[in-house]
């Protein structure tokens, strides 16, 4: 066994990671790193594997062959609680929310404040709630409406600060700015800058190049379930960029 | 223009409000939720009835409604936790019978009535049990698996009574379900204790919290860590409890048990929790819209009969009640959420 020291692994790593659902091999032989204090985007076309990838790093699906490294050492991931055990929050595309219940109740879904044991104290999560929302700048009406009744960009403001108040070493975002206008998107952008500066591991997915280009510290091109090519951003061109994701461009050799 | 630098001061502030709960919301809140409907509609019949027939105004007639509203309230309680939590328990009719037969022929085979009552309402839990693993182990869909159990309990209770009533149970056993206290029937405080137990578990724990989000979006929560299965399985538990001790009490009542007890009796259970307002899709629901429903099934019946109509004519009325009941659910939904048709 070997020793491995926590400041000089990776915050999260694939190394030879494979995922197959029946006969569609969705990750093939993955390895990636993901550092501290370090933004890293992973682009590529759709049916490239970004989302199984997520929902793998995030305890949603286990994987079928390599490791999952957690600091350095192999972690089984049994489930999405789990992976918050281990210091991973997620942000998911789609299905993050849950419209009925309102904002504060969504801000601590599946770890609301315990009072005695069973009760829930809802009125330390809703404090809780609106000064992280207020300190975001994410602009709602009140923490107690609904989730049902706000716009797409509120919604990912939401899902996005619950990632954030959980103050994990890793945060994993999906599509962040999916849903989102201009400002919205510029203020995402500053969030995920904050993360990187506090030192967090940042694992974002996004179509957006121009986002991407702003915001990354390297760029991970996935392609048919295959790592296609990693770039760090101040060398990377948005050509050859394009290219990796379409395949115009080679991958690169495969690391034994 | 103090106004409107008062409407730009608050489009600024980027402050995110802990409350939305001024007075006009509260008002109108009330006033839109589909309880307050169902209470007006009830007021107004109970006033008309009152102009038609003395009894209605007779605390004895009063006493009567309640007592009978006591078993479907009891159940109706825990089927709002089946349905804010996504979930649909058919069984509830047959675990009814399950408990009463079970606790009246363990009476009968010389138990002491403490353990008989547990015995038959944890046959019940039992049963519940069967059901939720089913659901969410074996992911056979929640109609199938209550409906299976609706005939097969049924089917057991027959089968092991031959179909025959169980008499000579204790009189001490009936004084359960027979006596009174401070001139009201004790059937109504165990039915007032279990229904405020219920409301509190679904509004006030975590567990309760973590219903809503199963039934608002399982994989969302599911995704958020909750233990999803867990929780729906504690969930028909519950359900299956509450049918059991509900027929428990029904065998104390009637000093016997009666194998043909609580046939379409979940038709009731289910009309009751649809009427006070939870949602057949999941998410949204209280346990005392479902007291409230559980009393109108019982005012309705005991007024028809009261104002001589054909009481043949009393399932119309629920029918048409039922249905307008869930149109109204679906218009609030549309209304209350942006994306049309989804939860």
């Amino acid at each position: 066994m070997q020793l491995t020291d926590p400041t000089q692994s990776p915050a999260l790593e694939l190394r030879h990671v494979s995922k197959a659902f029946g006969h569609v091999v969705a990750l093939d032989d993955v390895s990636l790193r993901f550092e501290r204090g370090e933004v890293s985007v992973i682009v590529g076309d759709n049916g490239a594997g970004k989302s199984t990838m997520m929902k793998v790093l995030s305890g949603v699906y286990p994987v079928d062959g390599g490791d999952l490294c957690i600091d350095g050492i192999p972690t089984r991931l049994a489930n999405p609680a789990k992976a918050r055990e281990h210091g991973i929050a997620a942000v998911f595309q789609n299905l993050a929310l849950v419209e009925c219940l309102d904002v504060a109740e969504n801000m601590y879904l599946g770890r609301q404040i315990r009072r005695w044991g069973v009760f829930a104290d809802k009125k330390a999560m809703i404090d809780g709630a609106a000064d992280t929302l207020t300190e975001l700048k994410v602009r709602l009406p009140s923490v107690r409406v609904p989730v049902g009744i706000l716009s797409g960009g509120q919604r990912q403001g939401v899902a996005i600060a619950r990632a954030v108040q959980q103050n994990t070493p890793i945060v994993l975002l999906d599509e962040p700015t999916a849903a989102l206008g201009y400002r919205e998107t510029q203020q995402v952008i500053t969030i995920i800058r904050q993360l990187r500066d506090a030192g967090k591991a940042v694992v974002l997915v996004s179509h957006d190049l121009s986002m991407v280009f702003d915001v990354a510290d390297t760029i991970q091109v996935m392609r048919l379930g295959r790592v296609q090519g990693v770039r760090r951003r101040s060398v990377a061109d948005r050509n050859e960029i394009i290219g990796l994701i379409t395949g115009a461009i080679e991958a690169d050799r495969r690391a034994a | 223009m103090i106004a409107n630098d008062k409407a730009a001061e608050t489009l600024d502030s980027t402050v995110v409000a802990r409350s939305s709960t001024d007075a006009g919301s509260i008002f109108l809140r009330v006033v839109t939720s589909p309880q307050f409907m169902v209470l007006l509609v009830m007021l107004l019949f109970i006033a008309f009835g009152a102009t038609q027939s003395a009894q209605f105004l007779n605390p004895a007639t009063w006493i009567n409604i309640l007592r009978n509203a006591v078993f479907i309230a009891i159940v109706a309680s825990f089927t709002t936790f089946v349905f804010v939590s996504g979930g649909l328990d058919l069984s509830v009719g047959s675990l009814f019978a399950v408990g009463g037969m079970a606790s009246a022929g363990f009476l009968v085979a010389g138990m002491s009535i403490p353990l008989a009552i547990l015995l038959g309402t944890a046959a019940g839990g039992a049963a519940g049990l069967l059901n939720g693993l089913l659901i969410n182990y074996g992911n056979i869909p929640p109609f199938i698996t209550t409906l299976g159990m609706l005939y097969a309990a049924r089917s057991l209770v027959v089968y092991f009574t031959g179909g025959q009533p169980i008499t000579g149970l204790p009189d001490a056993f009936s004084d359960i379900a027979r006596a009174n206290l401070f001139g009201l029937p004790m059937l109504l405080y165990y039915a007032a204790a279990i229904v405020i137990i219920a409301h509190i578990v679904l509004e006030t724990t975590t567990f309760g919290g973590d219903v809503r989000a199963i039934g608002g979006n399982r994989e969302a929560a599911s995704n958020a860590g909750i233990n999803v299965k867990r929780i729906s399985t504690i969930v028909y538990v519950m359900s299956g409890l509450s049918a059991a001790l509900a027929g428990v009490l029904m065998s104390a009542r009637l000093g016997s048990g009666q194998p043909s007890i609580g046939v379409s009796f979940e038709l009731q259970v289910i009309s009751a929790v649809i009427i006070g307002g939870t949602s057949l899709f999941g998410g949204i629901g209280t346990v005392w819209g479902s007291l409230l429903g559980s009393l109108v099934l019982s005012i309705l019946t005991t007024g028809l009969i009261l104002l001589r109509i054909d009481p043949v004519l009393q399932d119309f009325v629920i029918g048409v009640i039922i249905v307008v009941a869930v149109g109204i659910d679906q218009l609030r939904r549309r209304r209350m959420f942006r994306s049309v048709g989804a939860r």
